[in-house]
């Protein structure tokens, strides 16, 4: 009787103990999780109240950050957007951390994994915002130079250059993002080299007259240049 | 209208012989193809209850060379805003309903505060603005038509009358102010008869026929809330969100344009629409706040042209207005009798008396704050100040309607 007590006690004593082992982890999981909310959550209120000094959504409606916004229909103030990404990022980073604490090896690598890919997240978002303020400043360029160059397809021409820089950069930013990187770049060299392909086809087929003209007008011009020539002993 | 003459420094287009809808209606859809046409209707969702809506929705959806509506809806649910939408469903073009009270415009109104564009309180003004913003943001209509939402004896004669002025290039008028007689069994349009045109003709006399007065006085029905022009008005014309929205607008137009391109059209027989009350014991209701801001906004507006008004001057006015009133009274009261209608000369009398009342309030707001001002910023400035504005607007709007 006493050895078939044994038979289920054990288990249960040894489950016991594993838990016992594993338990303060837990507790260290938990409490990393708790004060990263908390720690998040003060982040959160800090950022915004600097926000509002320096007037950041002022600042982002003149730089028309609120207008790409709302054309993905996000209709929250960008301050409370961008409180909110740091909030959640404060989140899922004191998540990772608190995992790190079972001390289990498959997680501890998922969580250096993470940590790895930070950078090139953060990388992406950078090179997502720069390419967008330069696609938007030499659109608006070749807008004014199409406009004051009396072209009638002007808008056209400033589509156009942002277009390709939106492809551009963010062909990059998947790169950034190792999102299939050998596929976003083919993706990409097809994409933009057919559109300068086009663009040189297009332009060439349309210049062709043009070009006849100037070079027939340089022959005509040398040959009666040559006829004018007078031989000097 | 039995006449032909024309009065004042502006064009007065009258109704002469029985001019044909049809020939009309034919001739704007040709001209409508060069000058695309916006129609904008300021509405509350309560005007969608009444008499005068069906009629209109039946009317519009028989015209063909309209471009797009856009109903500016306040006062409304999100259910109510649905139901709207169906409401307008049986007009065959392009038809766009801007929520005012929606989370998306709601977040637009906000970021004009925040950088420091005040678009006013709600009401037809502010709406007004609003449908403009999104027209210009739209890109495709030259013209902007306006009337209101509440017109019991709307006819689709009356749009035509109204857009054709503007619309028809070989004309080119940059505006048109519709007008009309307001007469059941009684002579209605108690602030035009006996506030506008006595209060102005006063004036006249007074600031020596101020440019500005005699434009005004032009007018057959200044107070009329249907006009017509162009887009490229709409992005430099202020307007006010106050009651002085029609004063305010027309001196606008004053300011920015040549009164040769300006122009006024019987655009009916007849007009009735709801009555407001003249709630002469409170200046905070009905006829009275109307006078009260409509004051304000003449004698803000001949401020700024540089008249120079001081305590002997408003004395003199509100004797002078009395008696141009009285006058202009008697003058009515004969005008009834001739087409046997009811006269209440009491009635009038008071009215009279309410808006010499209402025009001292003004007087002394002007005296303690004469800067202050109902005017919402033009469009070229909102644009300027935050330069992606329009595409909000117009992605606020479409996705509201999609």
């Amino acid at each position: 009787m006493e050895g078939f007590l044994s038979l289920i006690l054990e288990p249960i004593n040894e489950v016991y103990l594993k838990f016992k082992g594993f338990f303060p982890n837990i507790l260290a999981m938990l409490t990393i999780i708790i004060i990263g909310i908390c720690v998040a959550w003060l982040v959160k209120t800090v950022f915004l109240k600097v926000f509002k000094a320096i007037k950041f959504d002022n600042w982002c409606d003149r730089m028309g950050i609120t207008a790409l916004m709302r054309k993905g229909d996000i209709w929250a103030k960008p301050a409370e957007v961008v409180v909110k990404v740091i909030f959640w990022l404060f989140v899922i980073v004191s998540i990772m951390v608190g995992f790190s604490a079972l001390n289990h090896q498959a997680i501890n690598s998922l969580v250096n994994q993470f940590f790895l890919y930070l950078p090139n997240a953060f990388s992406a978002v950078l090179i997502l915002f720069i390419g967008y303020m330069v696609a938007g400043f030499l659109s608006r360029a070749a807008l004014i130079a199409a406009v004051n160059g009396g072209l009638s397809y002007a808008k056209l021409i400033a589509n156009a250059v942002r277009l390709m820089l939106a492809v551009l950069f963010f062909a990059m930013a998947l790169e950034q993002l190792n999102v299939a990187p050998k596929i976003v770049v083919s993706a990409f060299t097809i994409i933009f080299g057919g559109i300068v392909m086009a663009i040189a086809i297009s332009f060439g087929i349309a210049g062709i007259e043009t070009a006849k003209r100037i070079i027939e007008g340089e022959k005509t011009k040398l040959e009666n240049d040559k006829k004018g020539d007078v031989e000097h002993i | 209208m039995a006449d032909f003459y024309q009065t004042g420094i502006i064009t007065t287009l009258h109704r002469l012989g029985n001019p044909s809808l049809e020939r009309i209606e034919a001739e704007l859809i040709e001209y409508s193809k060069a000058r695309p046409l916006a129609l904008v209707l300021p509405a509350l969702y309560s005007e969608f209850g009444g008499k005068a809506m069906p009629g209109i929705i039946e009317e519009l959806s028989k015209v063909k060379y309209i471009n797009k509506i856009v109903l500016v809806l306040a006062r409304a649910s999100e259910k109510e805003f649905m139901t709207v939408k169906e409401l307008m469903s049986p007009i065959p073009y392009d038809v766009k309903v801007i929520h005012n009270d929606g989370k998306r415009i709601k977040e637009i109104y906000d970021t004009f505060s925040r950088n420091d564009l005040n678009p006013g309180e709600d009401g037809k003004g502010r709406s007004v603005w609003l449908a403009y913003g999104y027209v210009i943001a739209d890109g495709v209509c030259d013209v902007i038509a306006l009337h209101d939402c509440d017109i019991l004896t709307y006819s689709r004669e009356m749009l035509a009358r109204l857009c054709y002025p503007v619309v028809n290039p070989n004309l080119d008028y940059v505006f048109c102010k519709g007008f009309y007689s307001r007469v059941t069994d009684k002579l209605h349009g108690r602030v035009t008869r006996l506030l506008i045109t006595p209060l102005v003709r006063s004036l006249r006399t007074l600031a020596k026929d101020h440019p500005f007065l005699v434009f005004i006085d032009s007018f057959r029905y200044p107070l009329a809330g249907e006009f017509c022009m162009t887009t490229d008005m709409a992005k430099v014309n202020r307007i006010p969100w106050d009651w002085g929205l029609e004063v305010g607008a027309l001196a606008e137009v004053y300011r920015n344009y040549s009164p040769r391109r300006i122009c006024q059209a019987d655009i009916a027989e007849n007009y009735e629409h709801k009555h407001q009350a003249l709630s002469a014991e409170d200046p905070a209701k009905g006829l009275m706040k109307m006078t009260v801001d409509i004051c304000k906004s003449i004698f803000r507006t001949l401020a700024s042209e540089g008249v120079v008004f001081s305590d002997g001057f408003f004395k003199t006015l509100q004797v002078s207005y009395l008696r141009m009133a009285e006058d202009t009274i008697m003058k009515f009261e004969a005008d009834a009798a001739i087409n046997g209608l009811t006269f209440d000369r009491h009635e009038e009398a008071k009215a009279v008396e309410a808006f010499t009342r209402a025009m001292g309030m003004a007087t002394q707001v002007f005296f303690e704050n004469p800067m202050g001002s109902a005017l919402i910023p033009n469009w070229n400035r909102v644009t300027s100040a935050i330069p992606g504005i329009l595409d909000m607007l117009r992605t606020a709007v479409d996705e509201d309607n999609r």
